[in-house]
């Protein structure tokens, strides 16, 4: 593999003239506006970094949801379904950092969920409080990721890929074997419910809310990274390794880096679904598990951290819509997959950008004709 | 003693099995510069179709399991049509998950057509043994063990000599240069495809008799035959070969005596730290490009 693709986003901030009068008046006034106040002409593509539109997006996302969602979903399964939705959001923001952002494919996210559960249940049964197990848990995962990218911080593209795909194999047959960190066949089960500040969060609904937080503060997260240097490092190092190394870019560590964060968000995200199951299995995060959170960046886009969530709330709620083609669910995963790949492989959120452009043309052809 | 030998012998067709597996993506690899994640499933489809042939249709195990690798053939023209081809200008990443979301719809094909529950394919030689220092070696294993030879020794004789091969060759050191000088892309991608898929169903064939046939019974022997790839340095087939042997010595033989039940993470932690200690694969010098 020499080349890695990934879709960026597109850009942001390029106003064009619509065609109604009133409008194009209005936007001249604001044009001056800009102009008195110093800032840069619109139209102008910005560098990622002045989109400061992008906390108030994470805060609009978290509002709307926190608002939206109890009064929409009423139904015990709907919000389960939900508090699923955020759990694999965090889990596939984790991967996003790792491929879309790290531009390295890590087939081993799944075998980070599994460590951040069983290392949770595993404090959890010994008496520790709740907050400090799922600290435990993503800890865990972090650390196995930091072993695991030193030990592979020269594998190119593919020999990565294949390398992770081997730590999960260990890591599926390490866990069903040894029963005195994983339990007896690889299950652990009877953990209490999750409580935090005396408040215990006993029910789906409850669930939600300690979720909503978490994913929020992982988008908050996310934004940072990508206005920061960091950010900028790692795209450089994705697109073009050897460019990026020349112009003094430390591209390893960034890569490292961005592997461990993303396992701890996946760690994390198994550690709080273990607690908010009540058991651990092998099984919950095996082969299916795993293509479903590469499902959920590639179906999502993987070139925005909106992708993973949008793609998580697809993967969860699709074989509810689907349930009248249970038997066929694989194949119209599959053939869904091919098909976005094909014509738009840079995700939803993708298609929604085109979409705006296309909008954007059709207004300004008003314009001239 | 007597276990000695079994298990080496159990290694040796265990090798062979995988490297049945990896000779087949590793043709297209060096064809198409595509890494294909839908080779497992195709091994399982050939295990199914083959299944198909001799119970349904009542076809005696030969001309059953031919059907089946001609079938497979098929398969893999159609995956190069449908999968491949509207592709083969984007980038590498996207081919590959183009391959994955062929998996899924094979996989789950198979799934709606035979159900889920594990099936045995009956083999050509039937089920007797050869009995060697008391140790009984399955005449299964022996086919396993000269058939493959025989394709590798085909593969590279096809490679080495044939216009085919050399086209293969141009194609695996500078596609564009090689498209320059005539090489027609869609004919060698085809064929390589076909080949590919019918190398799959051989390899599904062959080892479906030793064990259960199932939905995921590809995917773990593609898994071991990428590993050994990847040990080998990915696109050497001698490397390959050599790979799979180790994979198949160090499951079979360390996990048969010392680590019972940890026998099948071996190969892995072995593949983990060839690609930790010497990323490029043991047989392979690696420069980069910009």
């Amino acid at each position: 593999m020499t080349d890695t693709h990934n879709p960026a986003a597109p850009p942001d901030g390029a106003t064009e003239r619509t065609g109604v009068p009133g409008l194009d008046a209005a936007s001249g006034r604001l044009d001056d506006l800009r102009a008195r106040l110093g800032a840069s002409p619109r139209g102008t593509v910005k560098p990622p970094v002045y989109g400061r539109h992008q906390y108030l997006g994470v805060l609009a996302f978290v509002a709307v949801t926190a608002v939206a969602a109890p009064n929409l979903i009423t139904s015990a399964e709907g919000t389960n379904l939900l508090d699923l939705w955020l759990l694999y959001s965090l889990a596939g923001i984790g991967f996003y950092w790792i491929f879309g952002l790290g531009g390295r494919f890590a087939f081993c996210q799944t075998t980070m969920m599994a460590v951040g559960a069983y290392a949770s249940a595993y404090t959890i049964e010994r008496g520790q409080p709740f907050w400090l197990s799922a600290l435990c848990g993503a800890a865990a995962a972090g650390a196995v990721a930091a072993v695991v990218g030193l030990a592979l911080a020269r594998a190119q593209h593919f020999a990565f890929a294949i390398g992770t795909l081997a730590v999960s194999q260990i890591g599926m047959v390490v866990f069903s074997r040894t029963s005195e960190f994983t339990g007896v066949n690889g299950q652990v089960t009877g953990l209490p419910y999750a409580s935090l500040f005396g408040h215990t969060f006993d029910s789906d609904r409850g669930a939600f809310w300690l979720f909503l937080g978490v994913l929020g503060l992982a988008l908050l997260l996310g934004v940072f990274l990508e206005r920061s240097p960091v950010g900028r490092e790692a795209v450089a190092a994705r697109d073009g390794e050897m460019v990026a190394r020349t112009a003094g870019i430390p591209v390893r560590r960034v890569h490292l880096m961005l592997y461990v964060l993303g396992s701890v968000a996946g760690g994390l995200s198994g550690a709080l679904l273990a607690n908010w199951q009540g058991f651990v299995g092998v099984d919950q995060f095996g082969l299916d598990l795993g293509i479903g959170i590469f499902l959920m960046v590639i179906l999502g886009g993987a070139g925005s951290i909106w992708g993973p969530v949008l793609g998580a709330g697809f993967y969860v709620w699709a074989p509810k819509l689907l349930s009248d083609f249970k038997e066929y669910q694989g194949v119209v995963y599959g053939a869904l997959l091919l098909v976005m790949i094909m014509v738009a492989p840079e995700g939803l959120i993708g298609l929604a950008g085109r979409a705006r452009a296309l909008l954007r043309r059709v207004g300004k052809g008003g314009a001239h004709g | 003693m007597a276990t000695f030998i079994a298990l080496f012998a159990g290694a040796l067709a265990y090798a062979a099995v995988l490297t049945l597996a990896a000779v087949g993506f590793l043709l297209l690899y060096k064809a198409t510069g595509v890494v294909n994640f839908a080779h497992g499933d195709l091994l399982t489809l050939g295990g199914f179709l083959a299944w198909w042939a001799i119970d349904d249709l009542g076809w005696p195990v030969v001309p059953g399991s031919l059907l089946a690798i001609v079938l497979l053939a098929v398969v893999g023209i159609v995956l190069e049509r449908v999968a491949y081809a509207p592709l083969r200008k984007r980038p590498q990443m996207t081919v590959i998950v183009a391959t994955l979301a062929a998996a899924l719809v094979i996989r789950a094909s198979i799934g709606i057509w035979q159900g889920s529950e594990p099936r045995r394919l009956p083999g050509p030689l039937g089920d007797g043994a050869w009995h060697v220092a008391g140790a009984a070696i399955a005449w299964q294993r022996v086919l396993i063990i000269c058939v493959t030879a025989v394709v590798v020794g085909v593969l590279v004789y096809v490679f080495r000599c044939t216009s085919f091969g050399r086209q293969v060759r141009a194609l695996a050191a500078d596609p564009d240069a090689a498209q320059l000088c005539g090489v027609r892309i869609r004919r060698v991608s085809m064929t390589a495809w076909a080949l590919s898929g019918a190398l799959a169903a051989l390899a599904g064939i062959l080892v479906a008799p030793l064990t259960v046939l199932d939905l995921n019974f590809g995917f773990a022997i593609m898994l071991g035959g990428m590993a050994a790839a990847v040990a080998g340095g990915f696109g050497n087939l001698g490397g390959a070969v050599l790979g799979c042997l180790g994979v198949g010595l160090i499951q079979q033989l360390l996990g048969g005596y010392v680590l019972r039940d940890y026998a099948g993470a071996l190969p892995y932690v072995a593949l983990f730290l060839v690609i930790a200690l010497r990323p490029q694969g043991i047989f392979k010098t690696h420069a980069a490009r910009l």
